[in-house]
């Protein structure tokens, strides 16, 4: 009973926040140009009318073409209900652990790179050796970093990381977690292909990356494409929230603790995606063979704060 | 107060290996800037504490100066030489950008190696701050041999000299005060000296390319 409760509530959490982290920086990106923009809701409304439309299917392209957006959508919202949103509220005996986590995400990744392959486009070939490049690039500093809190608390687990980390009072004002956090901001940048890695608004077909694997999707399968990468910025934007900014103090059971700790976690998230938004407005995207300069710094620096701990001993 | 100080060695680290990861001229000239602003901001939270304690407003005129010099005159001076011969814009580093952010890492490892053997006040135990910042007097120098245009190597300069103050400010709390407006005045008779010097190289060779200079003819 507990853990279908959790899973509902987490699930429509993950569900109806996730779309707004893009309206948010969207917003924020229209404001800088002194546009209207489009409204905070607009992911929501373009996921709906996808939903009501037919889709297209290449006859060329075999069942991964089909199968891959339900994958994607399907390891992402599992990989997003492990991670405890609104802290201590996990039921135990979860599988919370981190690593889990981070394959179920490469499997969604996987599959979407075979599907933008199968129907044998220029553009999906172009936008999936880029994709595969850039997670390869990633991968390490956000294996690094949270292995490195992971040493700290001395579990894996995602929930015991966190209140571990909670219960130190404020994380940011350690210096391993300095360097932890901007490795991981520079991590969110990467995966989610924002801006200095991937323009996610373009249509230019040289530049894009992410745009270009979901070219030849259409109706209900694009739906489910957007939901679960949106979906996935979610999970990794909580990751950053939950690890390193205070939560409220938390009890575990009582509606009104619960509506305090939801409102903290929402105030937090809408931060962290502002930030997105404003390195969006004040950076360029650069060239794609700059790419491994970010990943290098964000490896460094996880690497470096995984030193520092080992060093110091704290 | 310590913590704060430590996560400002550390942002003072981070920000050379920024500086480090810069392309182009004028935004290195910037994260100097950044870096100018955090070890002002240090050496100010040092001066208010020893001011508290001991009526000392040395630190505090110290913070005033590096306001003043490194976030105000030295970068507007450095732009301003920049703009003159910025026509000639080129690559300005020998190795690919991976590759120095690499190697900068080794050094800051290598300090870590070196300084955690220290028989001394600290008899063994690690100073994180003296550690951040006697790497980034190691990333200076790294900095200064990695690039290739005159500018770059000022800047080199510069952040070999924040990272000496820094390492002077945590290890003794605040140099006498003389031995700190010397090093100022002999700071800014250097820049001047070099601003001169890259104009005279740019008149000379028609570039700041420091390659030039083994071509010397009597």
């Amino acid at each position: 009973m507990n853990h279908i409760a959790y899973f509902i509530l987490q699930g429509s959490i993950i569900l109806l926040l996730a779309p707004l982290v893009n309206g948010i920086i969207g917003k924020i990106k229209a404001f800088s140009q002194k546009r209207q923009g489009p409204p905070f809701l607009q992911l929501y409304y373009d996921i709906w009318k996808l939903f009501k439309k037919d889709t297209v299917v290449s006859t060329v392209s075999s069942w991964v073409f089909k199968a891959s957006p339900y994958i994607v959508f399907a390891t992402s919202l599992a990989a997003a209900l492990l991670v405890p949103t609104v802290t201590g509220f996990m039921p135990k005996g979860l599988p919370g652990d981190v690593i889990f986590i981070i394959y179920l995400l490469a499997l969604g990744r996987f599959f979407m790179m075979l599907g933008a392959l199968d129907t044998g486009s220029t553009f999906g070939g172009m936008g999936s050796s880029r994709e595969a490049l850039i997670s390869a690039l990633a991968e390490p500093s956000l294996l690094i970093s949270l292995i490195t809190i992971g040493l700290i608390a001395k579990t894996t687990s995602l929930p015991g990381m966190m209140s571990k980390m909670q219960s130190m009072g404020a994380p940011l004002l350690h210096p391993v977690f300095v360097l932890l956090v901007l490795a991981l901001l520079l991590v969110i940048l990467m995966d989610t292909s924002r801006i200095p890695v991937d323009d996610p608004s373009t249509h230019l077909e040289l530049t894009m990356v992410h745009e270009a694997m979901m070219l030849e999707y259409s109706g209900r399968y694009l739906a489910l494409m957007e939901l679960g990468s949106a979906i996935k910025q979610l999970l990794l934007i909580t990751l950053v929230v939950n690890l390193f900014l205070p939560t409220a103090p938390f009890a575990v059971a009582g509606v009104m603790p619960f509506a305090a700790g939801l409102g903290f976690y929402v105030i937090k998230v809408i931060f962290v995606s502002c930030v997105i938004g404003l390195v969006e407005v004040y950076t360029v995207k650069f060239r794609f063979f700059s790419v491994p300069n970010i990943a290098a710094l964000s490896l460094i620096l996880s690497f470096l704060g995984f030193l520092q701990f080992f060093v110091l001993g704290r | 107060m310590e913590n704060y100080l430590d996560i400002l060695s550390v942002m003072i680290l981070i920000s050379s290996f920024a500086l480090m990861a810069n392309k182009r001229i004028k935004s290195y000239i910037n994260t100097f800037r950044i870096q100018a602003m955090l070890i002002a901001l240090a050496a100010g939270m040092m001066g208010i504490e020893t001011y508290a304690a001991e009526k000392r407003v040395d630190i505090l005129i110290v913070c005033l100066l590096i306001v003043v010099l490194k976030v105000f005159y030295i970068p507007r001076m450095l732009h301003r030489t920049y703009a003159d011969i910025e026509y000639k814009v080129g690559k300005d580093f020998f190795f690919n950008i991976p590759l120095l952010i690499f190697v900068s890492f080794a050094l800051v490892v290598f300090s870590y190696y070196c300084i955690s053997d220290i028989t001394g006040i600290n008899k063994g135990e690690l100073n994180l701050q003296i550690v951040n910042s006697v790497s980034v007097v190691l990333i200076g120098f790294f900095f200064m041999i990695s690039r290739r245009k005159a500018i770059g190597m000022i800047v080199g300069f510069l952040v070999i000299e924040n990272g000496l103050f820094v390492t002077t400010l945590f290890a003794t709390q605040g140099m006498p005060f003389i031995v700190d407006i010397g090093i100022f005045i002999d700071m800014i008779t250097g820049i001047m000296i070099m601003g001169i010097m890259v104009f005279k190289i740019n008149d000379k060779f028609d570039s700041i390319d420091i390659n030039n200079l083994k071509n010397l003819k009597g």
